[in-house]
């Protein structure tokens, strides 16, 4: 006798309960019920939630929860061929851009790249202590044998930030003229932003084979995107309401308004979305290497899975350096824009 | 009777300017359903049972100005009044809820959109309270703005914004950014980046109300001295009584939305028609504004022979009462470019300066 039957009987439902009744697996609460000899009457304290697996014990038609989330597996796998076949040849560019930036970063000498890394630190930040500072780290990692694997690290946040500033800008832009876009587009960005990191693993891995890079790279690009997407709608509504009635009145065109005045205005903050972005791609490539992303993430995992402390902590720093080298050379360009627009 | 001729006389010189600009009958009705409320206001409904009956707020009822070819149109009215609305509805930056906007004798109201970016790029430039300079262009590219959005040679443009920029007083600050220059500075770059756009109809919107008093009688001086060589059609919105009465040919002054009196300057302070405008009159120094034309007595006959000597037509009464020394008995001859054309006793004048009304019981509410 379980706690619902009462309420079957009331309503007239036994006889459904019992011809529909679905004969899944024997739970281990169930064996251990059996084993105890039948079940006793449960108190009126003891009443337990009416959640799905309570109900099933009382009408056989009630479908318990495993056998919810086991439909929703199947429709997956159910959709999993259609979606595949449009996303495969839709996304393959990306697989084709992470392996080339890969080889190109790995195969260039150490000296040659080192050297451009420093040269674009330089011009874009125009700070020589930056520009020291990151000399100084890359020769750090080369020393301690990590160059290879933060230069993978880097190939990879490369690709990824340039794509998410790519789609995030004109996305933010589209969020920023019309309320009802933003409308429904917060609500997925705050979705990406929640969601655990590893949860959006899951569905990748079922989609696309673990062998190729761009199951890591869409992982990578949904994570980081938003933050440029959010802040470049946000720069694009703060730009200076009186600068957009001049341009109004000065008869420019919607194209001359983003391009000349919106955009230069909302710089300072997408500029600032990009830095976090960069940020936020660089800790999803450590747990991307858990789906065969190469790079420092790799050497965190071999630490855990192998117990090896040292080569879990050396890595572990070897990623803190980069974060703190990528975090002050976009700061430092950052700074120089806003020197250009301060009022 | 002097003064009843006069009012006749300068109704005429209104009339005889060419109306480049004409509104008519000019609604503005902000709300959720600016009809209904259109009706309401249209069947007497006032500012404030408006709002609180139906929740719509009134921005103006019932415009109608003609606005002079060549002359400076000034709007005044308290915050509130709806100057700042009424201004933008010229180059339809708001749109009325009912009425016509003839700029030419063409209905704006008719335009498609790419007509009305075409007047605001040819026929329309606007100065703005705020100056709202682009921050990221330097001086001569700000100068040059309406310039570039017409899409016109880079050359051409750098040509134009040197000249203007150099006309305001601001050679040598060209590659400077907005931020390094002072707020007055400011206001001479937006001025430049009107006269660049070389419309002929200029936007003033509260142009000078957020300087310092000294700069803003150099920026008043300024505009005057440009306007005599220029003539553009200037519509110039402000609060401030005595910098309408400086620079307006013609003044409208505006209340919670409606045109209480409209004239010219003269007109309005010698004849103001509504307690409002002889509240407001009240404060300013009649004798510095007054001007002889106004108050004199129109020739009839010969030249009267008592006469202590001769003043000009558009001297103002305070300069008069210096040149009297005081003395009440005196009286002279106006002359308009050389001829006589009335006289004017200091009785007279005296009579003028008395205030109609005090200002200690004023309708003002601040």
């Amino acid at each position: 006798m379980a706690a619902y039957d009462w309420f079957f009987d009331l309503v007239g439902l036994r006889e459904w309960c019992d011809a529909e009744k679905t004969q899944g697996a024997m739970s281990m609460a169930e064996l251990m019920a059996k084993a105890n000899g039948a079940a006793a009457e449960t108190a009126w304290w003891d009443v337990p939630f009416p959640s799905l697996d309570t109900l099933n014990k009382s009408c056989g038609a009630v479908s318990r929860t495993r056998d919810f989330t086991v439909s929703i597996e199947n429709a997956f796998l159910g959709v999993k061929d259609s979606l595949k076949a449009v996303l495969d040849p839709l996304t393959q560019p990306l697989s084709w851009m992470l392996d080339g930036a890969l080889s190109l970063f790995v195969s260039t000498p150490w000296w040659l790249l080192i050297g451009v890394l420093l040269m674009i630190t330089y011009y874009a930040s125009r700070n020589v202590l930056v520009t020291i500072f990151v000399a100084f780290s890359f020769f750090l990692l080369a020393f301690i044998d990590h160059y290879t694997y933060a230069v993978q690290t880097l190939s990879i946040i490369f690709v990824c930030t340039i794509i998410s500033v790519l789609l995030g800008v004109p996305i933010g832009i589209a969020m920023s003229k019309s309320n009802t876009f933003q409308r429904f587009t917060i609500p997925i960005l705050d979705m990406l932003q929640t969601l655990p990191s590893f949860v959006y693993l899951i569905p990748l891995i079922f989609l696309f084979s673990v062998t190729e890079s761009k199951l890591y790279g869409i992982a990578i690009i949904m994570y980081a995107i938003v933050p440029v997407v959010r802040l470049t709608d946000l720069g694009i509504r703060l730009v200076d309401k009186d600068v957009i009635e001049a341009a109004n009145a000065f008869g420019m065109s919607s194209r001359q308004k983003l391009f000349g005045v919106e955009i230069p205005l909302a710089l300072p903050n997408i500029m600032a979305g990009i830095n976090q972005t960069i940020m936020m791609a660089l800790a999803m490539v450590v747990i991307a290497s858990l789906v065969s992303a190469p790079g420092l993430g790799t050497l965190v995992l071999r630490g855990i899975r192998n117990l090896e402390l040292g080569v879990g902590l050396v890595s572990g720093f070897a990623i803190v350096l980069l974060a703190v080298v990528l975090d002050r050379v976009s700061k430092a360009s950052l700074a120089r824009i806003n020197t250009a627009h301060s009022h | 009777m002097a003064i009843d001729s006069n009012q006749q006389q300068s109704g005429q010189q209104v009339k005889s300017v060419n109306a480049k600009v004409v509104i008519r009958d000019l609604f503005k009705i902000f709300g959720d359903d600016p009809k209904m409320g259109l009706e309401q206001v249209r069947n007497g409904v006032d500012k404030s049972d408006l709002l609180e009956h139906h929740g719509q707020v009134l921005g103006l009822r019932d415009i109608n100005v003609d606005i002079g070819e060549g002359q400076i149109t000034v709007i005044m009215g308290l915050s509130g009044s709806g100057k700042s609305t009424l201004i933008r509805h010229l180059n339809r930056l708001i749109e009325p809820t009912a009425g016509e906007i003839l700029v030419d004798g063409v209905d704006v109201m008719t335009y498609s959109k790419k007509q009305l970016r075409e007047l605001r790029q040819t026929q329309m430039s606007m100065v703005f309270q705020k100056f709202a300079l682009l921050p990221h262009r330097t001086v001569l590219q700000n100068a040059g703005t309406a310039m570039r959005v017409r899409g016109e040679d880079e050359e051409l443009i750098n040509v134009e914004a040197y000249k203007w920029l150099e006309r305001v007083g601001l050679k040598g600050v060209e590659n400077q950014y907005p931020h390094q220059l002072s707020g007055g500075m400011q206001q001479r770059v937006g001025i430049a980046r009107a006269l660049t756009s070389n419309a002929p109809i200029m936007l003033m919107d509260e142009a000078f109300s957020a300087l310092d008093p000294l700069i803003r009688t150099d920026m008043q001086n300024l505009l005057l001295e440009l306007q005599q060589d220029l003539h553009k059609t200037i519509v110039f919105i402000t609060h401030d009584l005595d910098e309408s009465l400086k620079i307006a040919d013609h003044l409208v002054i505006l209340k919670d939305g409606h045109i209480v009196q409209q004239g010219e300057p003269q007109d309005i302070l010698l004849n103001p028609k509504d307690p409002y405008i002889e509240d407001f009159v009240g404060d300013i120094n009649r004798a510095r504004v007054l001007r002889a034309r106004s108050i004199m007595t129109p020739l009839n006959g010969s030249v009267p022979a008592e006469a202590q000597g001769q003043v000009d037509h558009d001297d103002t009464l305070e300069s008069i009462i210096a040149r009297s020394g005081g003395d009440i008995a005196h009286a002279y001859v106006v002359v308009k470019d050389g001829v006589p054309v009335g006289t004017l006793d200091m009785t007279v004048l005296l009579k003028s300066l008395v205030p109609r009304i005090s200002s200690d019981n004023g309708v003002r509410n601040y």
